[in-house]
């Protein structure tokens, strides 16, 4: 018997990609005048494939080292359709504060949808009470 | 022409479809303690989960608030099921218990 | 990498922009100073005019380390933007001006006057200040995101 349906996951997969992009976002942002900086971006499909940090080790003993997926992402990757400017930046700021702009109204969309989904659960569970 | 007395069959030649396994009561006990046993399970499962998060997101680790806020909820559903699940049953024990006999 | 990371990585190039108009403003204050530092021969040298250099800032030592461990993903997100240094611009000669009067003036006349155009100065003082609007709205943007987050299940 599942509690939370699939939509759960995919919500909390599709807050996860929001989450990540808007730091990769900032940092683009944060990285507009930097002379040989390349612009990154977040893949969509991969992250919406697999969750992230689900990787943990079985232990045996509580001693053993666990797995440490801190801090890698591997579906951040280097914009290839970037122009660059004379002191080699490839950083659109117009295109990166759109994007930014995008992602928030998509994570506002999911965080509301997601609170829907749970405050119905939890008005089934009271009984409509 | 030899006249065989009828033997009784062997309920065992049957084919398995036709013999009915009876549930005793006692089975039907076992089986719902196993998922009652589960669920609880689960519910601490959930609760653990919470904790864990609520505990990186004070100790400033990797992790993402709406994560923490997801799992919290989660833990909390389920637990109100689980609460309610009991007020039921109990509830329904009840009821059998004032059965006038 | 906590909730905060964005948000420290906006803070550093909110950072890095303010030193940059910081340079920018002493450049404008001293476009005519003629006796900013002592050369070898023992004269007075003009202002040079100095620029920033950024350089984007990684994450540290442990980041490598677990990249290398788990062999998968090859970027790291990167904590924000760094001045590394604060460089004099030594390609752009000083200028000439003819002005026998002044005490500075060498054996012809001509007084060397520091190489800061107001013009290239004014320019690069826009371009950051929009750098550092853009920055200021990244924060918002980050500080409602929690905000929403935070409201989840209420």
């Amino acid at each position: 018997m599942k509690l939370f349906s699939n939509t759960f996951t995919n919500l909390e997969r599709g807050l996860d990609y929001a989450s990540i992009n808007q730091k990769v976002i900032s940092q683009n942002i944060a990285n507009v005048d930097t002379p040989n900086y390349k612009a990154k971006e977040v893949e969509f499909k991969t992250v919406l494939d697999h969750s992230i940090n689900q990787l943990e080790a079985k232990r045996t003993d509580s001693r053993h080292f666990t797995f440490q997926s801190s801090d890698t992402h591997p579906e951040v990757k280097t914009k290839t359709d970037y122009q660059y400017n004379h002191n080699g930046n490839g950083v659109d700021l117009d295109k990166e504060m759109s994007e930014m702009a995008e992602n928030q109204i998509y994570f506002n969309a999911l965080s509301d949808r997601i609170n829907g989904k749970f405050n119905s659960l939890k008005s089934v569970i009271r009984g409509g009470k | 022409m030899a006249i065989h007395s009828i033997n009784s069959i062997n309920p065992g030649l049957l084919s398995p479809s036709l013999s009915k396994k009876q549930i005793t009561p006692s089975d039907a006990t076992e089986n719902f303690s196993q998922i009652l046993s589960k669920t609880i399970d689960e519910v601490n499962r959930a609760q653990i989960q919470s904790d864990r998060m609520t505990e990186k997101l004070v100790r400033g680790e990797n992790v993402d608030l709406h994560q923490v806020m997801i799992a919290s909820q989660k833990a909390s559903i389920t637990l109100q099921t689980t609460m309610e699940v009991r007020n039921k049953v109990v509830e329904a024990y009840q009821e059998i218990m004032r059965m006038p006999m | 990498m906590s909730i905060f990371t964005s948000m420290n990585t906006t803070s550093s190039a909110l950072t890095a922009q303010r030193l940059r108009m910081d340079v920018i403003s002493s450049n404008m204050a001293n476009v005519d100073s003629t006796r900013a530092t002592v050369n070898e021969n023992g004269e007075w040298e003009p202002y040079r005019r100095k620029s920033v250099v950024m350089e984007p800032k990684e994450a540290g030592f442990s980041t490598f380390l677990n990249t290398a461990i788990n062999r998968r993903g090859n970027h790291s997100i990167g904590q924000g933007v760094k001045v590394s240094k604060i460089q004099e611009d030594e390609n752009t000669p000083f200028k000439m001006v003819y002005d026998p009067e002044h005490p500075d003036a060498n054996a012809d006349g001509y007084v060397q006057l520091p190489n800061v155009d107001p013009l290239r100065e004014m320019v690069d003082l826009i371009s950051a200040t929009r750098s550092y609007e853009a920055n200021v709205t990244v924060f918002n943007a980050n500080k409602s995101m929690l905000m929403k987050s935070l409201e989840i299940g209420k």
